[in-house]
């Protein structure tokens, strides 16, 4: 008999403001993130006040998805059933000035990565979960 | 800024013995919870000190151990008392003497995570209740501490030419001071080749870059100045200690993954170095809390013990081992002698400036910086004479 396992995505922090971050990604596709409405600041993850002025008032923009890599490193040992190993965490400091932690889809070329322009690439996990990952531009 | 300095003296240390405990352990015997190694430690310090329990006045417990149970088990009671962490713990004890709330204060650490099985990784880390960074990735797959150092040490590889190989020296060193620590649990000294040949964990860090997991307890006592020198033939005092915080971006790691948390480091030197008027050529013996071995590279460049970027060859040339030019992690630290955060280094702070670690003794160390840059802050504290 065949088996198929699908692991599910490992939980997610799903507290009080969290909620809109993860329903754009499943129904746009698109990564929207809070944006003060009293001075523009970005913010992640979401919260209840502005860190730069402390307005409570925000808006769920769409960030343009793109930014550049800080970081990157190559798990080779498997902690969670979902991620068998060798699989990628990167950091991202997107355009709109948050820094992600995140993945990178395909398998890093050799040489020196960080400084790297990176682009959103929303992967579907097998339990519906939309995450955003990223991949390399250029 | 006066920064608590010589307020306060160690007058005694006591720990439990790690090596008999990781034996058993190991063999699948639970030789005892959290507050019996603390028990056990704080006897060994009160021995050490050569006090009786009833001088205790203040009490700080770790922060595996509930403050009130950790009082009742030890029969301690007292006018003062706190929950920290191990730097902190030590920082606290020093306010609380300077602002006349104790005059002697017992710092009780007890640990059985090796033997429960803590988990440091995974969706169910500990601390995560604490840490919204220990628990936010988890849908990416980051959930383990040593990850977050490998992206710190990509980073700086890349930024900075420093390599693998250079980060090698770390554990080499380290192994070399416990190799001549009868405490110490891993002994077996090690070279650069049996480094690079041991398996990546989270790439570029391999298995010898990780701490050990192990049970066991630590105790110090802490006096106030004048006190402690009527106590102890050699009270080792606290010089000078600094604390900074980069809050910003923390969950998302910013402060680590874009400047390694050097501001933090920075400004933390300028408190120590400032208030003791000492410098870093000053610092006889180098401590680091070293979850990881990547810290130590890191707090040599925010320090101030080489140049931006200059770690590696600081590591490979002027060398960080006992024959070092700053010999750092001298009882094998985290890494090679016991994981007691942050604690154990405490203990070999003090044992240096008195001059007691036998074969891996430091000639004529007279000032100890420790420093410790986990969870969120750069604490650091000075030891001397």
């Amino acid at each position: 008999m065949a088996m198929t396992q699908t692991a599910a995505t490992p939980p997610r922090v799903l507290a009080l403001y969290d909620g809109p971050f993860w329903d754009y990604l499943k129904n746009e596709g698109r990564l929207r993130l809070q944006c003060c409405r009293a001075c523009g600041t970005w913010r992640y993850p979401p919260g209840p006040a502005c860190p730069a002025c402390l307005s409570p008032e925000a808006d769920w923009k769409p960030v343009s998805g793109e930014g550049e890599l800080l970081t990157w490193a190559r798990f080779h040992k498997q902690y969670l059933p979902a991620y068998p190993a060798p699989y990628t965490v990167i950091a991202v400091r997107l355009d709109e000035g948050p820094t992600m932690i995140s993945n990178l889809v395909d398998d890093p070329p050799e040489g020196k990565l960080v400084g790297r322009r990176v682009r959103l690439n929303v992967t579907n996990m097998d339990d519906g979960v939309a995450l955003p990952r990223f991949e390399l531009v250029g | 800024m006066r920064s608590l300095k010589r307020v306060a003296a160690v007058v005694g240390v006591g720990h439990t013995d790690w090596v008999r405990d990781w034996n058993r352990v190991r063999a699948g015997e639970r030789p005892d919870d959290c507050y019996g190694y603390a028990a056990g430690a704080l006897r060994n310090a009160l021995a050490d000190a050569g006090i009786d329990r009833s001088r205790i006045d203040g009490l700080i417990v770790g922060p595996t151990t509930a403050y009130e149970r950790m009082a009742e088990v030890l029969g301690l009671n007292v006018r003062w008392g706190d929950q920290a962490d191990a730097v902190l713990s030590v920082v606290q004890a020093c306010m609380a003497i300077e602002s006349g709330q104790a005059d002697i204060v017992a710092l009780v650490y007890g640990n059985d995570q090796r033997s429960v099985g803590t988990q440091y990784g995974g969706p169910q880390a500990m601390g995560g209740d604490l840490f919204l960074s220990y628990v936010y990735h988890a849908p990416w797959g980051l959930t383990s501490q040593g990850a977050l150092y490998a992206l710190m040490f990509k980073r700086f590889c890349e930024l900075y030419g420093v390599t693998e190989r250079d980060l090698g020296h770390v554990a080499v060193a380290q192994r070399e001071g416990s190799s001549r620590n009868p405490n110490a649990i891993q002994r077996k000294p090690i070279t650069i080749d049996d480094y690079m040949a041991a398996p990546y964990i989270v790439e570029p860090l391999r298995l010898f870059d990780y701490c050990l997991i192990n049970d066991g307890g630590v105790a110090l006592i802490i006096a106030e100045a004048g006190i402690a020198r009527k106590l102890s033939a050699k009270p080792v005092f606290i010089e000078a200690v600094g604390r900074y915080d980069l809050n910003q971006g923390a969950t998302s790691l910013e402060p680590r993954l874009t400047d390694f948390y050097r501001p933090a480091q920075q400004a933390v030197a300028e408190q120590i170095f400032g208030a003791s008027g000492l410098d870093p050529s000053d610092i006889d013996v180098l401590q680091v809390y070293d979850s990881f071995s990547v810290h130590i590279p890191l707090a040599l460049e925010g320090y101030g013990y080489c140049g931006i970027g200059e770690s590696g060859r600081f590591m490979r040339e002027a060398g960080i081992g006992l024959a070092g030019k700053l010999p750092t992690n001298t009882s094998g630290g985290h890494l090679s002698e016991s994981y007691m955060q942050g604690w154990n280094h405490q203990i070999e702070c003090v044992l240096q400036v008195r001059g007691e670690c036998g074969d891996r003794q430091i000639e004529n160390a007279r000032r100890v910086h420790y420093t410790s840059d986990v969870a969120g802050k750069a604490v650091s504290i000075i030891y001397g004479a």
